[in-house]
């Protein structure tokens, strides 16, 4: 489904991503993770086609991003880390504004508006204002803004920050639901048990090369971790030997 | 654009404080102003009258005549009093002047001395000093002049021809010094302004103001980019099929939209409630608002695409938009600032669009003679809507 093969991104005198490559199937959760700075934003701005790359090749779904960066945009929704959301506006509001940049016609929109404030569960709240939500209502609300014109890929970028536990299990929830009827996921977090959770594969990211990636038994391997029960969280033991102790600001 | 265009809108009227910028505050800014500037609710369209102490201490036919004289004009009314109390009063800034007038002062109008008279006044009233002078200048001097002449001529003839006999020295004088010997008189008549009801005070409120809130309302449009750049929006908006183009120009088709909305809404106000004369060119005026608009909304897009987060932006803004308004004729009327600013003043959307304006209003000049203006206005407006994209492209569409 996607295909990244030695791509290159520079900044000035700043490597964001060094020869990074890897592939996703169709219907995979795949984690990028990695420390402040990695490069984990330049990756995702490149599937997105908002960046293009100084060197080597993105294939999505068949097509390569230079050559039709908006096809690609049709097919794949971005939660976006920050909270994008017009404040002032009802949460159907923002719905209706978001999914309307993508041409869907208007009484389509409205019932998918409907059924997208259904999966985040706040159907009941679809007239308030977006200020008069908790952080954890506007994290679902950024969410369902990605999935309005039904995409095949989804990338979260760091969905769960500053939330509640509650929240943060119902978003679990409708990334399994979405990914169980078949969405391909992208998911970037710094959180291990997350990662744990929910990704089949996983990439470790520093300094913006892939210091390793797989599934949570071959990074045990690769990291030479193999007893899940050594030390702490499992894969976080694995991430601080791959990526080191030192502090990244 | 229609979309990002409605949900602009949409965000503004949610927001109170905008509209209330926006529309409210300048039509309460307009009235104040036209008030201020005397157009509304004084007596005649005229300044309220200045009152001028004035201390005779001649008591004579010469002074008293100066003093009736000051009296009848309609921009001076005479308190009388004493040459003491007449400073206290002015000092404690009661009255604004006193014209005392010294014992002696018919004598020496009579042998030629210098004449006994003294203005005391309060400096920090200029204004009201301006009115003043303007007329007591104008009528002691046209009063001693002839009492004066008339003296040094009797005491030349008196010194010259002793022998002539008084009846004949009367003939001459009279020949010489005839009442309707005016031949040199300049005569003072008003051609601009004179075919219409709008007070130039008026349209100096309405035109400064409108364009001065015009700027702040604009530059918030503005400034919201940065605010959606800063809150992820606009990533999320070039996430979409969008272009960056297509954001930024409904950002300027927008702070268009405004400032057209705002303008005319003032001149409307200004219509309805504040009599403003509108028998004037249509097409002149819609033209106007049109390229006014088009220069404002294209600076305010500018100012804030030349800062680098929206705080900065915010004070950048309100800095130039002060400096331009005050040297561009927003806050004070052109005429009465120094030429140096008057030539600065050039550099400012301010200056032309109320240039323009009373043009328009004030001139009542058909819409070939706006045109200049309009075409400067214009040009402002492309010149800021290039260098605003180029800003943009470089400063916000990159992440």
């Amino acid at each position: 489904m996607i295909t990244l093969k030695s791509v290159y991104k520079t900044f000035g005198n700043i490597e964001a991503v060094k020869n990074v490559s890897f592939n996703i199937g169709k219907g995979e959760i795949f984690g990028i993770l990695g420390p402040n700075g990695a490069g984990k934003s330049t990756i995702v701005n490149i599937l997105n086609t908002l960046v293009r790359p100084d060197r080597g090749d993105v294939i999505i779904d068949g097509i390569n991003i230079r050559n039709d960066g908006n096809t690609i945009k049709l097919i794949m929704g971005v939660v976006p880390q920050e909270i994008a959301l017009y404040e002032e506006l009802s949460a159907y509001e923002n719905l209706m504004f978001w999914g309307g940049l993508y041409n869907i016609p208007k009484p389509e929109l409205r019932a998918k508006a409907i059924e997208t404030l259904g999966i985040v569960d706040l159907v009941n709240r679809k007239d308030d204002r977006i200020k008069t939500f908790s952080g954890g209502m506007k994290r679902r609300i950024n969410i369902a803004c990605s999935l309005l014109h039904n995409p095949r890929i989804l990338v979260l970028d760091e969905p769960t920050v500053g939330v509640d536990p509650q929240n943060r299990n119902h978003i679990f929830e409708v990334i399994e639901r979405l990914n169980s009827e078949g969405m391909t996921i992208i998911y970037t977090t710094h959180y291990m048990e997350e990662a744990e959770r929910f990704c089949d594969r996983i990439a470790i990211i520093d300094t913006g090369q892939i210091v390793a990636q797989g599934t949570l038994k071959e990074l045990r391997h690769i990291s030479g971790i193999e007893d899940p029960d050594s030390r702490g969280t499992n894969l976080e033991s694995i991430y601080l030997k791959l990526t080191g102790k030192e502090l990244r600001d | 654009m229609f979309k990002l265009f409605k949900k602009d809108l949409t965000l503004f009227l949610h927001d109170r404080r905008s509209v209330i910028l926006s529309f409210f505050l300048p039509v309460i800014l307009i009235t104040l102003f036209a008030f201020a500037y005397g157009s509304i609710g004084s007596y005649n369209g005229r300044s309220e009258p200045v009152e001028l102490l004035v201390a005779d201490l001649d008591l004579t036919g010469s002074s008293k005549e100066i003093v009736n004289k000051i009296d009848s004009l309609e921009d001076i009314v005479v308190v009388v009093s004493d040459s003491v109390r007449s400073r206290e009063l002015v000092i404690k800034g009661e009255y604004v002047s006193a014209l005392i007038i010294y014992k002696g002062f018919q004598d020496s109008l009579k042998y030629g001395n210098s004449i006994p008279v003294e203005l005391i006044y309060d400096r920090s009233r200029e204004m009201e000093i301006g009115i003043l002078q303007q007329n007591l200048i104008s009528t002691i001097m046209s009063s001693t002049g002839k009492i004066i002449v008339n003296s040094s001529i009797e005491r030349y003839m008196q010194d010259q021809f002793p022998d002539i006999d008084k009846n004949t020295r009367d003939a001459i004088l009279k020949t010489a010094i005839r009442k309707d010997n005016n031949s040199l008189a300049v005569k003072w008549t008003s051609i601009v302004g004179e075919r219409n009801d709008t007070k130039l005070g008026l349209i100096q409120a309405v035109a400064g103001t409108a364009i001065l809130m015009l700027l702040f309302s604009v530059a918030g449009v503005g400034t919201s980019i940065l605010e959606e750049k800063e809150n992820g929006t606009i990533k999320r908006l070039l996430y979409s099929p969008l272009k960056g183009s297509t954001i930024l120009y409904s950002k300027m088709l927008f702070a268009f939209f405004i400032s057209v909305l705002q303008l005319t809404a003032m001149f409307l106000f200004a219509w309805l409630v504040l009599n403003m004369d509108m028998n004037v060119s249509m097409s002149g005026l819609i033209l106007m608002i049109i390229s006014t608009s088009f220069a404002v909304s294209s600076l305010g897009i500018f100012l804030a695409a030349i800062a680098k987060t929206r705080h900065q932006a915010q004070n950048l803004s309100t800095i130039i938009i002060l400096v331009m308004s005050a040297i561009g004729g927003s806050m004070i009327p052109m005429f009465i600032m120094p030429a140096i600013l008057q030539k600065i003043a050039l550099v400012s959307v301010n200056y032309w669009g109320i240039q323009g304006f009373y043009d328009l209003f004030w001139r009542v000049l058909p819409l070939e003679e706006i045109l200049p203006k309009i075409l400067i206005l214009m040009g402002i407006g492309v010149v800021m809507t290039i260098l605003s994209i180029r800003l943009f492209r470089k400063r916000i569409m990159k992440l």
